[in-house]
């Protein structure tokens, strides 16, 4: 919190810039402003404990606004946590040391496509499906599918690496931007033009991929399209263990496949999503498949596909699974009366790393998850060429709130130990947020140093979202 | 819905990943995270759980809702928010802490019985009498169509004798009550729904039909849920129509004709066919649907006191709404509800004509019996 005096003052200063309409001090706006889709934050409120919530939150409509309100904001030395959706899930947006929200929602323009390049210029808070609903009139596809699309905006896909479930055809977020558009601390409006390759110096725009709010506040952003592709045609195998499953895995991509999906569900996983509505035998694996492209393309993949699992031990389970998981793919994140009664809490640590240490960091998280008395189950999510990721998907229910925050907080450091332990990568796509902030360090290594420096460069007064990606955190 | 279900949902729909926000009008005006459902929901499970009680602006967010039930649509647990807003706003009514812009509102229907301020007698002051024909039917004409949308009653009885009814338009019928069950005045209500019940009662036609969705659900929903039952059939025009008009021989009627489902007519109430059925049978052109329609059509913004107190962000949804029409080339735009026509012809402009099915209907007869002369 910052003092009521400056709360004023810069309330004020902001009210000149965009209007009295715009900005707000009221404490629901605030409290609403800060709830985010972290389990945790979910489960505090459902425990009916107040989450922290910012001084002041103001909705800018335009680039030459926030770089206006970033100005003041430098001068009087004001925390700003940038708003996106607020669908991200773990706490980015939870505003620790108060000060400014600074919510992106209402720049929602869709400039235009150019449909030469192929790409829509967009601004930062439009929302993943209207975007996608959009460009689709116009026969194009974004190829961002994450499950957040009806919530995130494109300023947090950005902020966060965000990565659709189709991210081994189409890649990640930070793969489909072509150009960019940043306002940092002092208020400089930065552009990184949009062109598909470049090559002067190191490509700049990427300090602010994935920086979370911390560098500075993504305004706009030329997106990668694709034609929608003429055929969508899915196929799933089932494997006999994991092993078997990341071989064919590995096999369908070395021979130049690049299928738009690749989820392989451990035996629990496959338990939990699959059983229910296939008849799998007890201990086997799921694997769900799917092709884009051309008719003929895609009917020579998925056959060479299948003939790969097969020859990997597979058993042919046709479109149904794998149809079934696109067709319901938002479901399993609806609450349920199971997950929100009591003290319980679900949430996903989603790792990468490269295939030769894959499995040994599924089988170390989940056995060190598990010690701390998680049920876990896992897929691997995002698969490509050279390794993928795995979404760790635990649970876990205490007799009172103490105890289950405390179990959440040994669960978390259970796995990211055991991910680092064996070479992993503690995110693919979710970001940092709150809950892998203090092991930001430790994943860095000694390129920590750097992000520090640039941080240090970029933001010297540290206003910019404070105590997230493991810097500024203040006494 | 019980102390226990309330609680459930409110608890289920704070802890949801915003799941059905996209779709909410409210949220797309006013781009924020406070007037959707999932900040509804929050906001009264901190009051339920007793951590935080509704402020003022709390209170507002409860009555920035147009209760037009699309997040349902999109809520697999089917939390109900438009039922939590509407059994909230009965409670904050109860205690006295409303917003006072609804005090015109309230007042106007309890001394006029009309929510727009007009005198009770000026009510049917666009109905010229005339006899002659065989089966009687009450037009419940509600008070938009009676004093805002007159054009539409005119259709409307027009229609109704073109196709052989005897039309009764009551000098005393009342205000339905929607406007005050919607923002939360329910003994008002019932003092309007009362005085109507005993009036539709003591008249001896073959139905009541309404032109206004809000008027209808009111009619044959919330009525009977207070005990309160109409003896005759209640129908919508819609439905009558399309059991009455044949299709037109011939028609060149080439625009483009989009359709708006009201939230009243299609969501809360299940009719999505009856009206394209009639536009088709009555210009030949199949309706072009709308990015969004039927169960998953969008607010126009007109509803549950939006306009009453936030007229602003109810005309920015009505224009998306319009923008909608534009997007799929529509020349005309259709609905079947004077309130929804009300709201979207005022933000529409001259590339766009927007009609109640009733206009519209007339409309394309009219323009055929020209042709044949
Ligand atoms: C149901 C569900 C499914 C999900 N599925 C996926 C998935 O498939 N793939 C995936 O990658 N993620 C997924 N996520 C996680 C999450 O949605 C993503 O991380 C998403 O990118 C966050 O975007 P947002 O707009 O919601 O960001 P927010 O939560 O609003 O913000 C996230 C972070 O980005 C910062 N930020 C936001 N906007 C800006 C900006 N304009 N400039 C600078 N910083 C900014 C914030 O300060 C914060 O630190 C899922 C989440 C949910 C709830
Ligand atoms: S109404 Fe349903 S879909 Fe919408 S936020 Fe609540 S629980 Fe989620």
């Amino acid at each position: 919190m910052i003092g009521a005096k400056r709360k004023t003052i810069a309330a004020e200063r902001i009210a000149g810039v965009i209007g009295n309409d715009f900005v707000t001090i009221h404490e629901t706006d605030a409290l609403l402003t800060s709830v985010d889709a972290w389990p945790l934050s979910l489960a505090k409120i459902r425990a009916g404990e107040l989450i922290p919530f910012a001084d002041i939150v103001a909705y800018p409509h335009n680039v030459e606004e926030v770089s206006q309100i970033l100005a003041i904001c430098s001068e009087l030395e004001i925390p700003v946590t940038p708003v996106g959706g607020g669908a991200g899930s773990c706490g980015g947006i939870i505003p620790v040391y108060g000060g400014l929200h600074l919510d992106l929602k209402r720049m929602n323009r869709i400039i235009g496509i150019d449909h030469d390049s192929m790409v829509v210029r967009v601004e930062a808070g439009v929302v993943g499906i209207d975007l996608e609903e959009h460009v689709n009139r116009f026969g194009y596809t974004t190829g961002h599918t994450p499950t957040s699309l009806r919530a995130s905006n494109v300023g947090g896909f950005l902020a966060t690496r965000s990565g659709g479930s189709m991210s081994s055809l189409y890649g990640k977020i930070e793969d489909m931007t072509l150009g960019l558009q940043v306002v940092i601390p002092d208020g400089s409006i930065i552009e990184c033009k949009a062109v598909p390759r470049h090559s002067v110096g190191p490509d700049l725009k990427q300090v602010f991929i994935g920086s979370e709010g911390t560098l500075g506040v993504i305004t706009e952003a030329t997106l990668q399209l694709f034609p929608i592709p003429e055929e969508r045609r899915f196929r799933s195998m089932c494997f006999p263990d994991i092993t078997s499953g990341l071989d064919a895995i590995r096999s369908i991509f070395r021979a130049g496949i690049r299928p738009s999906v690749v989820r392989l569900y451990d035996e629990t996983d496959t338990a939990m999503s699959i059983a229910p509505h296939f008849e799998v035998d007890d201990e086997s694996c799921m694997l769900l498949l799917a092709f884009d492209g051309s008719r003929e393309r895609v009917a020579l993949d998925e056959q060479q596909s299948a003939n790969i699992c097969q020859a990997h031990g597979a058993q042919d389970y046709g479109d149904g699974p794998s149809r079934r998981w696109w067709e319901h793919r938002y479901d399993m994140y609806y609450p349920s009366k199971f997950l929100t009664s009591g003290y319980s809490i679900a949430d996903t640590i989603d790792v990468v790393a490269t295939y030769d240490r894959l499995e040994r960091v599924y089988w170390s998280m989940k056995e060190a998850m598990e010690s701390e008395g998680a049920i876990v189950l896992c897929h691997f999510s995002h698969m490509y060429l050279h390794g993928g990721s795995m979404y760790m998907i635990f649970f876990s229910s205490q007799p009172d709130a103490e105890s289950l925050w405390s179990t959440y907080e040994r669960i978390w450091h259970a796995g990211i130990e055991a991910c680092h332990k064996e070479g992993g990568v503690m995110s693919h796509q979710h970001g940092v947020g709150l809950t892998r902030s203090t092991y930001t360090e430790d994943e860095l290594g000694s390129s920590f140093h750097v992000l520090k420096m640039i941080k240090q460069a970029l933001d010297p007064k540290g206003i910019m979202n404070p105590g997230k990606l493991g810097m500024g955190v203040q006494k | 819905m019980d102390s226990e279900q309330y609680a459930d949902q409110i608890r289920l729909c704070a802890s949801c990943p915003k799941l059905c926000r996209h779709v909410c009008p409210t949220f797309s005006a006013w781009r924020s995270n406070a007037p959707t459902p999932h900040g509804r929901a929050i906001l009264l499970h901190y009051e339920a759980v007793g951590a935080r009680n509704l402020d003022d602006r709390a209170v507002e967010v409860i009555y920035q809702c147009l209760q037009c039930s699309h997040c349902l649509t999109w809520c697999i647990p089917e939390v109900d928010i438009a039922s939590i807003v509407e059994m909230t706003r009965e409670r904050l009514v109860s205690e006295d802490r409303y917003p006072s812009g609804l005090d015109r509102l309230k007042q106007s229907v309890d001394a006029n019985h009309n929510p727009f301020g007009e005198p009770h007698g000026t009510r049917t002051s666009w109905y010229v009498t005339e006899g002659g024909e065989v089966t009687r039917i009450v037009y419940f004409t509600g008070c938009t169509a009676s004093y805002r949308e007159q054009s539409i009653a005119v259709a409307t009885v027009e229609l109704l004798r073109s196709i052989g009814y005897q039309v009764l338009v009551l000098d005393d019928e009342w205000c339905c009550g929607s406007p005050l069950l919607r923002t939360g005045f329910v003994p008002d209500a019932l003092v309007q729904a009362e005085h109507n019940v005993e009036v539709l009662n003591s008249i001896d036609a073959e139905a009541i039909v309404a032109t206004c969705p809000g008027c209808y659900k009111t009619l044959v929903k919330d009525y009977p849920e207070h005990g309160l039952s109409i003896r005759i059939p209640v129908r919508h025009i819609s439905d009558l129509l399309d059991e009455k008009l044949s299709a037109l021989d011939e028609s060149d009627f080439s625009e483009v004709i989009t359709y708006h489902d009201p939230c009243h007519l299609g969501r809360h109430s299940g009719v999505y066919d009856a009206p394209r059925e009639v536009i088709r049978k009555i210009s030949g052109v199949e309706v072009s649907e709308m990015k969004r329609n039927r169960e998953n059509a969008t607010c126009c913004g007109n509803g549950a006191g939006l306009r009453t107190l936030f007229p602003d962000a109810a005309k920015r949804i009505g224009s998306s709404r319009i923008q909608d029409a534009k997007d799929v080339g529509a020349r005309v735009l259709v609905t079947s509800c004077p309130f929804c026509k009300n709201m979207l012809k005022g933000q529409a402009d001259e590339s766009l004509d927007v009609f109640d099915l009733p206009e519209f209907v007339l409309g394309m007869t009219q323009r055929l019996n020209q042709k044949d002369e």
